[in-house]
């Protein structure tokens, strides 16, 4: 049944183990799978101030509570470990087939230690699990790494989990793929990956998730009646119409599409790269995830052929677009094309090149550092040729690797103030100037600036409209304005994270539950108590993301990250240049008083931002109040 | 007057559709021409009139204007 007996699969790549683990009930009610899963076993597990690419570091894969239910957006999986980009807790979730394929083969997680001492693939084909040579798979691309191994098992329907050559380069924000075409692009999960020669997990199963709910027909029933009402709402409707390429131009009409490495909010040739192009240039299907009615995913055409890596979303179209000052669809496509064909994170790939091209600009990198290429903005050559620099290591690419704040750090002189990151995690396609909360989100996420913390402010600035009302029954009570950091906006920050959280926990994704999209709360309490019969309410949901939070957050402290790393990058303290928002900033005074209310609102010391004994308890974290101690001390 | 609906409020327009051409003889308050269209005022968090963003309780729009309606918009 889901929920009870959960598996999960250890491997030593190091000692070449492979054991089982069944988790207790009791346990698997705390921690039902996803981001708790993963922050408990970190915490446990992971001895403080290990270095990201030791050998010790712990790679964790962790199905949802959810993950690979009939149920639309049900298909997420996070990959956990040591973050080589920040230093801190590291997570990225994906959705795709191939959390749903580890679920059908009988395991909610894979737990990965060690390091294997030649480049290795991970084989599990439900009881059968071995460790099998990757040699002549490394320093491929992934579309030839995928095809291989279902050649050698014959099996077209395996799904290949995998980094490229750029995790194999250790490079910091190396992301991982699974089927091509699905990403856990943030934080160098890739790259973690990669220092363990790990270049692929391929998964075959065959355990329907209906077969061990409690309530089968109730959640088939929810299935069915969510993917005829993806078409019924608006917001759903529109991520199946247009996906996300579709934000592109409302949010340069805002004035908070990031510009020129977030100089601007506003792009000039922002007509080349808004849905209608794409739509007329590239388009040439949509495409799903797992029993997912929404198809958000696009799938396009370059040069004539089906890229085998799908669209780019639009963080990638905002990341080698108008912040790399790049108004050319093509040139977006191919960089898609590069960053998922060496398997980089493309949010980190566009705005590290960004940051190097306002470097270049003001002389503080030269032509003789770029090994002859004009890296000026909007020059797509010198994007698409850096983006291979990175993913080798070769030329400047190779101190880019380390990411824009390492890069920085070298580089001397303003370039500090030109690398746009939180905890050294680059912050996506979002202007915060424009959205406070999402400011607020990049600043205090474990994972550095992180977009995906709570949904975004325009959700909750109306009382009448469809996506407030949809979050009524998380608690949100009143309205409040985009661009204020008042009491209220620290409520809604409070409730949304923790509901953010819980979908990281069971595996939903972003795009399903209210109120980013068209899954209602109490529908998904539904799912969750027809898999397990627990008969949890809605707050019970809203405390299990709490306690994953909280477990991520005393990871970070436990490393040494202070109050002052919840911050933001100090150009986003500074006036945008133009368009509708031209001269407004982010407050700073009203920041750190808001990052004091909410800290006192999540139970944790105003001062210091360390959770307190009391939520510890309140939230059955007790085995860690030690660590209160040893953080304080 | 061309009406583009930016977010999800292309959902409310005929066929779903955006842009919408709308011929106008006369100026007409932008807000007659939404309920019209049974665009729901409470889904819109921003107007534009021919590229600048505008307060529209009360604008008055012409055949030659180019209008951009934004409902909220979220992370990708």
């Amino acid at each position: 049944m889901i929920g009870q007996s959960e598996k999960i699969l250890r491997i030593n790549l190091t000692t070449g183990t492979i054991s089982t683990e069944i988790l207790p009930d009791d346990f698997y009610r705390l921690y039902p799978g996803g981001k708790a899963l993963a922050g408990y076993i970190l915490l446990n597990e992971l001895p403080a101030n290990t270095p990201a690419f030791s050998p010790d570091n712990v790679l964790v894969f962790a199905n949802g509570l959810l993950t690979g239910a009939p149920v639309s957006t049900a298909t997420r999986y996070v990959v956990s470990a040591k973050s080589p980009l920040t230093d801190g807790y590291g997570e990225s979730e994906a959705a795709g087939f191939w959390g749903p394929e580890l679920k059908m083969a009988g395991y909610e997680a894979i737990i990965v230690k060690g390091k294997a001492e030649k480049p290795v693939t991970i084989w599990v084909d439900e009881e059968q699990v071995e460790i099998r040579s990757a040699e002549h798979l490394w320093g491929k691309p992934t579309e030839e790494v995928q095809t291989i191994i279902r050649q050698e098992m014959n099996d077209d329907k395996i799904r290949v989990l995998q980094i490229g050559p750029a995790g194999e380069n250790l490079v910091r924000f190396a992301g991982i793929t699974n089927d091509l075409r699905h990403f856990n692009g943030r934080n160098g999960m890739g790259a973690v990956m990669g220092s363990k020669n790990l270049r692929a997990i391929a998964v075959r199963g065959n355990q329907r998730y209906q077969g061990k709910a409690v309530a089968p027909d109730r959640l088939m029933g929810l299935g069915r009646k969510l993917a005829k009402a993806v078409r019924e709402n608006p917001l759903s409707w529109d991520l199946q119409n247009r996906g996300t390429p579709g934000i592109v131009e409302p949010l340069n009409q805002g004035g908070i599409l990031p510009t020129r490495n977030f100089q601007q909010g506003v792009f000039e040739n922002v007509d080349a790269i808004i849905w209608e192009a794409y739509e007329k240039e590239l388009l040439t299907a949509r495409k799903s995830c797992y029993a997912c009615a929404v198809r958000c995913k696009r799938e396009v055409s370059l040069d004539g052929e089906v890229s085998p890596y799908g669209g780019p979303e639009y963080e990638t179209i905002g990341a080698f677009g108008p912040n790399c000052g790049v108004g050319d669809l093509q040139a977006i496509a191919r960089a898609n094309e590069l960053c998922n064909a060496y398997m980089l994170d493309s949010i980190s790939t566009g705005a590290t090149i960004a940051f190097a091209m306002e470097c270049f600009e003001h002389g503080l990198i030269t032509m003789e550092d770029t090994g002859g290429i004009d890296l000026r903005f909007g020059n797509a050559d010198a994007m698409l040729a850096m983006i291979e620099q990175i993913a080798l290591r070769q030329g400047l690419g190779d101190l880019l690797a380390e990411g824009s704040r390492r890069a920085a750090e070298k580089i001397g002189g303003d370039a500090p103030f030109f690398a746009m990151h939180v905890k050294g995690q680059e912050l996506a396609m979002h202007e915060a100037r424009g959205k406070y909360n999402v400011g607020m989100g990049y600043a205090i996420s474990e994972i550095g600036a992180d977009h995906l913390v709570v949904a975004h402010d325009p959700a909750l600035a109306n009382p009448d409209s469809i996506t407030f009302k949809s979050a009524l029954p998380l608690g949100i009570e009143n309205a409040a304005p985009v661009r204020s950091l008042n009491a209220e906006k620290m409520k809604h920050f409070y409730i949304l994270e923790k509901w953010g959280s819980f979908e990281k926990v069971v595996g939903l994704c972003f795009f399903g539950p209210a109120p980013r999209s068209f899954i209602h709360p109490d529908e998904v309490l539904e799912a969750v108590n027809s898999a397990t019969g627990w008969q949890l309410e809605i707050p019970d949901l809203l405390k299990i993301g709490e306690r994953a939070t909280n477990m991520a957050r005393l990871f970070n402290l436990r490393e040494g990250f202070m109050r002052k790393d919840d911050t933001l990058p100090e150009r986003i303290f500074q006036p945008l240049e133009n368009g509708p928002l031209k001269g407004e900033s982010y407050p700073r005074a009203e920041f750190q008083q808001a990052l004091t209310t909410l800290y006192t609102l999540k139970g944790w010391n105003p001062e210091s931002g360390v959770p307190t004994r009391s939520l510890l308890e309140d939230l059955s974290l007790e085995w860690a109040i030690p660590l209160i101690a040893e953080i304080e001390s | 007057m061309k009406l583009h609906a930016g977010g999800y409020l292309a959902f409310f327009l005929p066929d779903r559709t955006s842009p919408v051409e709308f011929p106008l003889d006369h100026p007409v308050l932008l807000k007659d021409i939404l309920e019209q269209l049974r665009v729901p005022i409470s889904e819109i968090q921003m107007v534009s009139l021919n590229g600048s963003q505008v307060d529209w309780n009360a604008l008055l729009v012409s055949d030659s204007d180019v209008v951009h309606i934004i409902s909220a918009v979220d992370g990708g």
